[in-house]
């Protein structure tokens, strides 16, 4: 399998947030404010490659029936990890990121990538599809994260953008707000897959 | 029972790796993680009551003699400016919309709040979260601890402070907090 196509599957083609739906919670909830969002899709990239790369280098030592305890072990290791880093060197993001450090350890994507990907691959292919995930997840937590605090609360990284007179819409930094906007995100983002999909199965019948 | 054995031995060593490298991590960040705390503690003191320079904890005995069974006050300190008590400072802790909120507030001898400084919360940004903002938190300082605080939308006079929108539950949780300061200080500390 070729390096790019891993990393544009993850980013694009099979986006975790916007085509697989996966991890939902968390972007829910902490996309209120860029810098949030920003950080706690780095935190994932990072724990994502970590793990991605640890699950392929041991993936022939691990056993089929422990498979699944000895992954999570890997992902809390490295979710405590980056924890403890983020809570030494960068306190006011973990404060505003609170429980939803800890709570990696539950999000769905990095175990999906070890089962599905890094178990069954060498470890740079691993590695580049642990970066192209964690690409993709901050990248839709950063667009909706974006929108919801220019929407929600008339600012971008706590930079306001508009005079006094700007009334912000409240809900959209509230979870309804959350829902509407990556509800449309997901429509924008798959009308233009379809419209590309169905452009090359276009190419494809003419060149036959 | 062999197979048992040797998916646990695997499972162990896994685990203990992994103790090991968290171990390594801790040892680390450890200490730059108390020195941080340490710090912003020491911080807030010093803006919640600027006009002391040094500070003394009040030991465990003296707080509970002071405090009651009441469990928002963590810590009290005592402010001193060329060893004359100057003030107090108090951590609280209350309950907000999204958890605990945390916040120190200082009282001066002379019967005012000196200031207020939210530390840690899980308020909504945009909206609990503007607790942090010197507008809300500046329209504490230098009300007198007579009369007890209400939160209005634009604060007269000296027992209204500032309301956050939308944020009823945050602005309630710290007003009350404050108050406890309030009732604490007048009925054990001034004198």
């Amino acid at each position: 399998m070729k390096l790019s196509k891993v990393f544009y599957n993850g980013v694009v083609k099979e986006n975790p947030i916007f085509v697989q739906l996966i991890g939902m919670c968390s972007v829910l909830a902490v996309t209120t404010s860029a810098i949030n969002g920003l950080a706690m899709g780095l935190a994932v990239t990072g724990v994502l490659i970590g793990s991605n790369v640890v699950v392929s280098l041991l993936r022939k030592v691990i056993p089929d029936k422990i498979r699944i305890p000895a992954f999570i072990v890997v992902i809390a290791t490295f979710v405590t990890i980056v924890e403890m880093f983020m809570k030494a060197y960068t306190q006011d993001l973990y404060n505003a990121l609170g429980i939803f450090i800890p709570l990696i350890v539950v999000n769905c994507i990095i175990l999906a990538r070890a089962e599905a990907f890094a178990s069954k691959n060498n470890v740079l292919a691993s590695a580049v599809d642990g970066l192209g995930m964690g690409l993709g997840y901050t990248i839709a937590l950063l667009v909706l994260s974006i929108l919801r605090e220019i929407l929600g609360a008339g600012s971008i990284f706590d930079i306001q953008l508009f005079g006094p007179s700007f009334e912000p819409a409240l809900i959209f930094i509230m979870p309804p707000g959350a829902f509407i906007l990556l509800g449309i995100l997901i429509a924008v983002f798959n009308s233009i897959r379809n419209k590309k999909a169905s452009k090359e199965a276009l190419v494809k019948e003419e060149a036959r | 029972m062999n197979e048992t054995l040797k998916l646990g031995l695997i499972l162990f060593i896994i685990t203990a790796v992994a103790a090991s490298v968290l171990a390594v991590s801790n040892s680390v960040t450890s200490e730059r993680i108390a020195e941080a705390d340490r710090l912003a503690n020491e911080r807030a003191k010093m803006e919640v009551l600027d006009i002391a320079e040094e500070f003394n904890t009040i030991d465990e005995g003296r707080l509970k003699d002071i405090i009651g069974s009441n469990t928002n006050i963590v810590e009290i300190n005592e402010g001193y400016k060329d060893s004359d008590l100057v003030g107090y400072t108090f951590n609280m802790k209350v309950n907000g919309y999204g958890g605990e909120i945390t916040f120190m507030t200082g009282v001066s001898k002379e019967g005012k709040i000196t200031g207020l400084k939210i530390l840690n919360h899980g308020e909504t940004p945009g909206l609990g979260a503007n607790s942090t903002k010197p507008y809300f938190s500046n329209s504490f300082k230098d009300k007198s601890v007579d009369n007890e605080l209400t939160a209005t939308k634009s604060p007269q006079g000296d027992s209204e402070v500032q309301a956050l929108t939308s944020a009823t539950i945050t602005t309630n949780a710290i007003v009350d907090g404050v108050n406890i300061v309030r009732q604490v200080y007048n009925e054990k500390l001034s004198n």
